[in-house]
């Protein structure tokens, strides 16, 4: 006892505390016993001084690491200890075997994972845009937006007087209704400039949707919605403060310009606030009152007939939809008594709960049902990419049969076994789950970085979600497990005699099995080629329509709203003059002409005609689509004259009005007379018609023909306005000279929409293109995992008969006869996939079928040009195999089983 | 006592068990004791801490191997105090049969690397 150190019986106590890891029982009966032999170890002379106390030290953990957790196990002869060491050999067995067989695990993770992360990406942008409830705001379901019917448009926009009317009528239903609307406008401060589309709100704006700004205040109901005006104040969106603002928070009381006058910056949005729309993010909010400061060229604040404003509102509690309704329809019948001229062709009002409105309700089912083929479409991609995981490890599981039947005669236990195929199933899952996950946050980065080629704040929320892990992680565990397993726990079945002599009893079944997977997933790409296959067949069409104007490549544009400058009618006209004439006069450039708005944009306006002597049905639309142009437009356009004159320069404020109308408005007004002098009443003149052009596309290429109708730029002025500049040879300088014209004239006016009319018309073909080439990719990628999927069961099915293929070569058969018997065996399988996977497809097509542009649903060549590529594929796949099965040597086939 | 079935439950023995049985194989000995002839046998391969070497023993005597015996009259330090054990019955057959088993092993070993 003596040798001890001064701290030795502070170790002991130590060691004594530490005991308490070991079960009661135990430590009661050999409490003492375990301290008597820790003095003993003690006295041993390689744990006395320093070093020694150190190794006593590692000595007694390992002591404790082994002996606690076997302590506490109750089962005899096991305990975690040896749980821990089988699990650990478990992976590190699993992990061999998966490096073991590179090919295998590479094709069954990477398929898994491709299956996965698409469908979490897909599933992240739906959600996203369309399902997931308004973030920021405080108990969306109880907001409903509120459309106006008029005959041919099921939801229509709002003026401001009708607004101020609904919301100010409608109090005991509805807590607060608010009104927005996009707007252009040119931000300036601490010397820079730039355009930018903000938002014009009624003053409850915040308060409607229960938004708390971050900073500052919100706009104040009661007080701002008064007085045109009066209000130069401004919000700024979380995402704006942040970039141009450096998230400052002194920004609150800062003076900025907006299109030339001074606003106060009073509040800063939250960051979850982004907006009342799903995919776009408005950097500024400016009291509705500010309209005609912020736009001169337009008085909405007075005019009940301009509808270019959404209305959202909150219900009160205990009110319903229905009692919404209700109401809307009892004010539109007292408007009706009261404006008869602005609401007697309204037809009703349309209230959608803000949750169900996805993009726009008028895209409707349209946005749905894309939404809906998406889903689907993944989801199939992920069945085939399951079936051939599943296909693979069933090749692997019988390949295995030999290795699981030796281990189970050496006498390893049957849970042990099982044990060991959980492991590697899991450890497959979780390679698989996080390479999709990779994936699928790759994939997601891209979508939310989409930008359509449309000027706005666009801002897509998708990110991933909980849901989407959950997904991720379920799938990827399930097929691990169903696909993983299910085969593995076949091969240690115990009929382990004739696995290790390796003959192949069940082999047939299995076989049976395998082709199943193999028709289903030929069924399946077939399926999702057919569609990519309608979707690239209406692209095609799509660009063969034509437009009604030429050489879309070699017409530059460029868009500028002067207005928002500061300018008045006098110095913008002054402005467009001087640019249309530098533009004309630039050498590349043939001819040049100004416009309100383009063909094949997004953005149409239409306003109501009369016709004197034609009497509209009721039902009848009596408001045509228009455009203002100054004179050279059609010239320029390429668009041709049928009948009169087209603007010239003298069509001005002076001139008698006139009109120009395209063919389909002059058939259906005066259907076998020349419409060359007849009368239109509309923008409150009555018009002479003074020339009629062919008819074109406006809305989209895919649109019926429309009534279009084109008013003076010289005599209505407008503000915004677009130069259209028909170019020879590259439009490229021609743009780089047209904003440097612009720089010159005015550096401080931001110029947008800088670009060639045929990326200007992308924006029409962008559903068919975008539809097209998601799908088409999806396909192949169907179609090479069918691919692979056939090439591995006929492989298989080929080394199993080798025997049977060598009796036949022995006793006489050809090659060809032997490649006919295998490739027609694999043959009858494709063609029994693609039998069904048509059958499937012509349900799909009908799905799909409100977003083709002249397509048939049954088009011809998609449904028989893509079966014959696929069925052409899975020959390939078939042909490969039984060529090897051909060369079969019948000695050697023969003599090894 | 040492009827086949208990033989079979309790074998094979793991390397810790068989070396425990051999050293109580000449007489009762004390825990700290064994752990130290355990260290001798295995050239010092098998080294117990006090949990481990009481947990075995404490399975051992729960399989029947082994069972707590008087101390056989050894004089020192703590001895009164100090636990002894000795094997029973079916410790001694199962120790007899193991060692047979490995000596067969060993003599076919032997005969192999000789031819």
């Amino acid at each position: 006892v003596s040798e001890r150190a001064p701290g030795a019986d502070r170790a002991r106590a130590l060691y004594r505390r530490l005991l308490s890891l070991y079960p009661a029982t135990f430590r009661a009966r050999y409490g003492d016993d375990l301290l008597q032999a820790f003095d003993d170890r003690r006295t041993e002379p390689r744990f006395r001084g320093t070093l020694g106390g150190a190794r006593l030290i590692l000595f007694l953990l390992r002591d404790f690491m082994t002996s606690v957790p076997l302590a506490h196990d109750r089962r005899p002869g096991r305990g975690v200890g040896l749980i821990m060491t089988d699990l650990w050999q478990d992976l590190r067995f699993s992990t061999r075997m998966l490096v073991k067989n590179p090919m295998f695990t590479l094709a069954a993770i990477a398929t898994l994972a491709l299956g996965i992360g698409l469908n979490a990406a897909t599933f992240s942008a739906v959600q996203g845009i369309l399902l997931r409830p308004l973030e920021g705001t405080e108990r969306p379901e109880r907001l409903v937006q509120m459309y106006r019917q008029w005959p041919g448009i099921e939801f229509g926009s709002n003026s401001i007087p009708h607004y101020q009317d609904v919301r100010d009528r409608t109090r005991e239903v509805f807590e607060s209704v608010a009104g927005w609307i996009f707007q252009p406008m040119a931000i300036a401060g601490d010397g820079t400039s730039e355009r930018t589309i903000g938002m014009l709100v009624s003053a409850n704006f915040f308060q409607t949707y229960g938004v708390q700004p971050l900073l500052g205040r919100a706009f104040v109901p009661g007080v701002e919605d008064r007085d045109p005006g009066a209000h130069p104040v401004a919000v700024l969106g979380h995402g704006y403060w942040q970039t141009r603002f450096g998230a400052d928070p002194s920004v609150v009381g800062r003076t900025i310009s907006i299109n030339g006058h001074p606003y106060e910056i009073v509040g800063v949005a939250p960051e979850d606030f982004r907006g009342p729309i799903s995919f776009a993010a408005p950097p500024i909010y400016v009291p509705l009152m500010m309209q005609r400061r912020i736009d001169a060229s337009r008085d909405l604040i007075a005019s009940r007939g301009s509808n270019s404003m959404n209305v959202v509102g909150r219900l009160r509690d205990g009110q319903t939809l229905a009692q919404g309704q209700a109401i809307l329809d009892a004010i539109l019948m007292q408007l009706r008594d009261e404006y008869p001229e602005s609401y007697d062709d309204q037809l009703g009002t349309r209230l959608v709960p803000q949750n169900e409105a996805g993009i726009h309700p008028s895209f409707g089912s349209a946005q749905m049902g894309m939404g809906t083929v998406m889903m689907v479409v993944v989801a199939l991609l992920l069945l085939i990419a399951c079936v051939n995981v599943a296909n693979l490890f069933l090749a692997r599981a019988r390949d295995r049969r030999h290795e699981m039947g030796v281990r189970l005669s050496l006498g390893a236990g049957r849970p042990r076994i099982v044990r060991q195929l959980l492991t590697e199933s899991l450890l497959f899952s979780a390679l698989a789950g996080l390479a999709g996950l990779g994936l699928a946050a790759l994939g997601t980065q891209m979508l939310g970085g989409f930008r359509p080629p449309i000027d706005g704040p666009w801002d897509m929320r998708i990110d991933m979600d909980s849901t989407v892990l959950l997904f991720t992680a379920v799938v990827s565990l399930g097929a691990g497990l169903v696909f993983g397993m299910a085969p593995a726990l076949h091969a240690a079945s115990p009929d382990t005699a004739s696995a290790i002599k390796g003959e192949s009893d069940r082999g047939r079944g299995r076989s049976r099995a395998s082709s199943a997977l193999v028709v289903i997933q030929i069924s399946l790409s077939l399926l999702l080629l057919v569609t990519s296959g309608l979707f690239l067949r209406s692209l095609q069409s799509a660009t063969d329509i034509d437009p009604g104007f030429e050489e879309p490549r070699s017409l530059a544009t460029m868009a500028a709203d002067p207005g928002l400058q500061g300018y008045d009618e006098a110095t913008g006209r002054q402005f467009w003059d001087r640019m249309l004439e530098d533009v004309s006069s630039i050498p590349a450039v043939g001819s040049a002409s100004l416009a309100w708005s383009l063909p094949l944009g997004l953005n149409s306006s239409d306003r109501g005609i009369e016709i004197p002597g034609y009497e509209f049905g009721p039902d009848e639309r009596s408001s045509i689509a228009y455009t203002y142009v100054s004179e050279g437009y059609f010239e320029t356009m390429g668009i041709d004259v049928v009948d009169g004159r087209v603007f010239t320069r003298s069509d001005d404020a002076d001139a008698a009005p006139a009109i120009v109308v395209n063919r389909r408005f002059a058939e259906r007004f005066w259907p076998g007379e020349s419409a060359v002098g007849r009368l239109v009443g509309t923008a409150g003149e009555q018009r002479e018609v003074v020339g009629v052009v062919e008819t074109g596309k406006y809305g989209s290429l895919g649109e019926e023909a429309q009534d279009f109708m084109y008013l003076p730029y010289r005599e209505l002025y407008q503000s915004a306005m677009i130069v259209v500049a028909r170019t020879a040879g590259d439009p490229q300088p021609v743009m780089e000279r047209i904003r440097a014209l612009v720089r010159e004239l005015d550096p401080d006016l931001p110029v947008y929409d800088v670009r060639t009319m045929e990326d200007h018309m992308g924006i029409a073909l962008l559903p068919a293109r975008l539809g097209g080439s998601v799908l088409g990719l999806f396909g192949l990628l169907g179609l090479t995992l069918a691919a692979v999927g056939i090439y591995g069961v006929m492989a298989y099915s080929v080394s199993q008969r080798k025997r049977e293929l060598g009796i036949r070569v022995a006793m006489g058969a050809d090659r060809p006869t032997v490649i006919k018997l295998v490739l027609g065996e694999g043959m009858k399988l494709a063609l029994l996939g693609t039998v069904i996977g048509v059958a499937g497809a012509l349900g799909a097509a009908r799905l799909v079928q409100g977003l083709l542009y002249n397509v048939s649903p049954l088009d011809p060549i998609a449904f028989t040009g893509v079966p014959l590529m696929l069925v052409a594929v899975a020959a390939l796949a078939v042909y490969l195999p039984a060529r090897r099965a051909a060369a079969v040597d019948p000695m050697k086939a023969l003599k090894t089983d | 006592m040492t009827d086949a079935d208990a033989l079979d439950r309790v074998l094979p023995l793991s390397p810790t068990t068989f070396h425990i049985l051999v050293s109580l194989a000449d007489g009762p000995r004390h825990g700290y004791a064994v752990a130290r002839e355990v260290e001798e046998l295995t050239d010092g391969r098998i080294v117990m801490g006090p949990g481990t070497l009481y947990g075995s023993l404490q399975r051992m005597v729960a399989a029947g191997l082994i069972e707590e015996a008087d101390n056989p009259g050894e004089v020192g330090l703590h001895s009164e105090r100090r636990r002894y054990y000795r094997t029973t019955p079916l410790g001694a057959a199962a120790l007899r049969s193991e060692s047979d088993r490995l000596l067969r092993a060993v003599n076919v070993a032997q005969q192999r690397l000789e031819a």
